[in-house]
């Protein structure tokens, strides 16, 4: 009998000992003076360096503790949306503003009263500042910082080697660029596998806007003469030589890093993170410069909606914070944002990860992505990423490798309009 | 002994709760999920908005999906026929008595302990770099400029690349299933073929392949899993997003669930789970008739 109560009562504390273990992890907030925070950033990159340094500057001046978590880029992407449905404690956290705004919106606490309370504004971004609230539904939800622009980057030493004056706005002077820096014995441009659908996006953008772009690939208009033109702009570019010969099998990072950075190129469209991700490989004499997308002729096109687009319309954009409806801390997370993308730190998140400071009183930018300035200042009008060419999932696949083919010339234009048009069948 | 069943359902409970709590229930959650629409993989079930069969439908309707269907097909049976097949010689050469046993065993095996990642980026960024990579060079310098030429990362070899790449790391692994099955046959039986006068093919052919058959079937099933669960690999040979010719269903589950690249896009988590559910029926079929075709039972040794 004595065995039998001593059994039950070993079996009983084993299922209550599993069971509390299942349930805790949860609630950590019981002292109420804990901020928890999720970051996509890795411990170890620079930004996740600037961002503790930044948090433990603010636990030392407020007392609040805060509880800082380096998720990581995929770990917030999957991570993040189960944890809050079960309930974790998760005040602040971050993410590119789409995603924030578009997947995770029913999350997020509305940020006006708290931004006119601390007169945010007055030396935030303001194209940024719209780009959210557009974001977030016409309020906002959340506050941007380490901005970014999508543009041609490109290796000034080369363009000097060349003769190349003035960066092109047009596509003619574009063409007229590309004709000198062949002539000089450089190769052009080159294009990694991972932005290929960038270039796509943005030659039909200039074309149709990105409305269009999006119709084009939700509803399978690739019969439009736009398309075709845009084919044969890209066609006239491989068949010229303008792409670097690797540009039909570079796998990312090859393109940026070895011909790039390496100055077998001159020229490469990508983000204002570029110069900081190829810093070791293009040393420190590489002299960087940057010019928006070229404004394109006009051309004919049949999409509802479709508007031609200049070189005031750009991909920029930025992470966000955003902090969670259920926070109890609302008010202490909003000072930790303002911590971080305001003043001394948001100088420092820039310096440190060769960014562009979210706040307009640091004026200085760190001297490698200074040349995105005129870009960024220039931008009225704001693409999403690719410009909306990745908007159809099961296209985006057949897009990227049909026009990868077509920039290294192994397809032509009508065969890309014809892979499309099947594809979207 | 006397049987007490308060104890019996006392010691089981835990394990009992445990499985249905981890598998069973999971599994029924996925398979109700199919017939809905649903956007966050943990929304509540009161979002969840029914469908019917549509998910399946607009599963066998998507040529992209198709299309990874077709690239895990021949992953499987390409992939299978060289990995299986070479790693059955390794094993047989390894268990031949060979000096170095240990070591080469080793070597081979070696690949499977190195993280995905740095394989992949080893093959994509060194190996089938067309400037300066190991192929091109190699081959080069031995005069088959053809083979040296092959542009191995564009569209149209990416698939041969990434196979090659994949079983280069898949050969270790059932090579050590094949060494076990091959280990557990009596040397008795090799001897006794000897003193008859049997040469080391037959020996293999009469003696080795039959009393493999169960062995045989382990590896297919072990191969039919993890060829199912092909992602990691996927993911590696196409940057951000996916491409069509990398494409697998994992992949495309991947995207369903948790939105495609930098482009928010539609999600739909029902949709994912029936890619789920369609994928553990294949595993089903497959082991099934691995089981129906190669009956192992009529053998005792």
């Amino acid at each position: 009998m004595k065995k039998r109560i001593f059994s039950i009562l070993l079996c009983a504390t084993m299922i209550v000992s599993m069971l509390t273990a299942c349930g805790g992890g949860g609630g950590n907030n019981e002292s109420g003076k804990k901020l928890v925070y999720w970051s996509m950033w890795e411990a170890t990159e620079p930004q996740g360096q600037a961002i503790a340094e930044a948090v433990e500057a603010y636990e030392k001046a407020t007392g609040v503790e805060v509880d800082l978590q380096f998720k990581g880029r995929t770990g917030i992407r999957e991570g993040l949306q189960p944890a809050l449905d079960s309930n974790t404690v998760i005040d602040l956290f971050d993410e590119d503003i789409d995603r924030v705004n578009g997947a995770w919106g029913k999350y997020l606490m509305d940020l006006e009263t708290l931004a006119k309370e601390a007169d945010y504004e007055k030396t935030a971004n303001a194209g940024l500042m719209a780009a959210c609230r557009e974001a977030g539904g016409g309020t906002l939800k959340s506050i941007p910082y380490q901005p970014n622009v999508f543009g041609f980057f490109y290796n000034v030493k080369l363009f000097e080697q060349a003769g190349i004056k003035e960066v092109p706005k047009t596509w003619d002077e574009f063409l007229t660029v590309c004709e000198k820096l062949k002539a000089a014995g450089i190769t052009p441009m080159t294009m990694d596998d991972a932005y290929a659908t960038c270039v796509i996006g943005y030659h039909l953008g200039r074309y149709v806007g990105e409305a269009g772009v999006t119709k084009i690939v939700k509803e399978g208009l690739w019969d439009d003469p736009a398309v075709l033109q845009m084919a044969k702009d890209i066609e006239e570019l491989a068949s010229k030589g303008y792409f670097s010969k690797n540009v039909g099998t570079n796998v990312w990072p090859n393109g940026q890093n070895v011909e790039l950075a390496g100055g077998q190129v001159a020229m490469y469209l990508n983000g204002s993170w570029l110069p900081n991700e190829v810093k070791a490989t293009a040393g420190p004499d590489f002299k960087w410069g940057c010019f928006a997308y070229p404004a394109l002729n006009a051309c004919e096109t049949n999409i509802e909606g479709a508007k031609a687009t200049g070189t005031e319309a750009n991909n920029f954009g930025a992470q966000v914070y955003a902090i969670n409806k259920d926070s109890k801390m609302a008010k202490e997370a909003f000072e930790l944002i303002e911590y971080i993308t305001k003043g001394e730190y948001d100088a420092k998140l820039a310096e440190m990860s060769i960014g562009i400071p979210a706040d307009t009183t640091n004026t200085e930018w760190p001297e490698l992505v200074s040349c995105a300035k005129p870009v960024i200042e220039g931008s009225t009008t704001r693409f999403t990423w690719a410009v909306g060419v990745e908007s159809n999932a099961d296209m985006t696949p057949v897009i990227k490798e049909n026009f990868i083919k077509l920039m290294a010339g192994t397809l032509d234009a009508e065969g890309f309009v014809k892979a499309m048009q099947e594809a979207s069948k | 002994m006397k049987k007490n069943k308060g104890m019996i359902v006392l010691f089981l409970a835990p394990a009992v709760l445990f499985f249905l709590v981890i598998f069973v229930y999971p599994i029924l959650r996925t398979a109700l999920m199919t017939f809905f629409k649903i956007e966050g993989v943990t929304d509540a079930i009161g979002l969840w908005q029914f469908v019917g069969l549509e998910n399946y439908i607009k599963l066998l309707n998507t040529s992209l999906f198709r299309t990874a269907m077709a690239n895990l097909g021949k992953i499987w049976l390409m992939g299978g026929a060289i990995v299986l097949s070479l790693s059955l010689l390794f094993g047989v050469i390894i268990t031949s008595g060979i000096r170095f046993k240990k070591f080469f065993r080793a070597v081979i095996y070696l690949p499977n302990i190195v993280s995905a990642v740095a394989l992949a980026t080893m093959w994509l960024q060194y190996v089938y770099n067309p400037q300066y990579g190991l192929f091109k060079t190699f081959f080069s310098a031995i005069g088959l400029d053809a083979i040296a030429n092959i542009p191995w990362t564009d569209g149209d070899h990416k698939f041969m690349a990434l196979l090659i790449a994949y079983c280069f790391g898949m050969v270790g692994y059932h090579m050590l299933i094949w060494t076990s099955g091959i280990e557990r046959i009596s040397p008795d039986y090799y001897e006794a073929a000897y003193i008859d006068g049997a040469h080391k093919i037959h020996q293999f052919r009469y003696i080795t392949l039959p009393l493999l058959k169960g062995v045989f079937k382990t590896n297919v099933t072990m191969w039919s899993v993890s060829c199912v669960g092909f992602f990691v690999w996927s993911q590696l040979f196409s940057t951000v997003t996916a491409e069509t010719s990398t494409i697998t269903p994992m992949v495309y589950m991947y995207m369903q669930m948790f939105g495609a690249g930098n482009t928010m896009t539609e999600r739909n988590a029902g949709l994912a789970a029936a890619i789920g559910v369609v994928l553990s029926i294949c595993v089903v079929i497959v082991f099934t008739l691995s089981n129906v075709l190669l009956k192992d039972d009529d053998l005792e040794f």
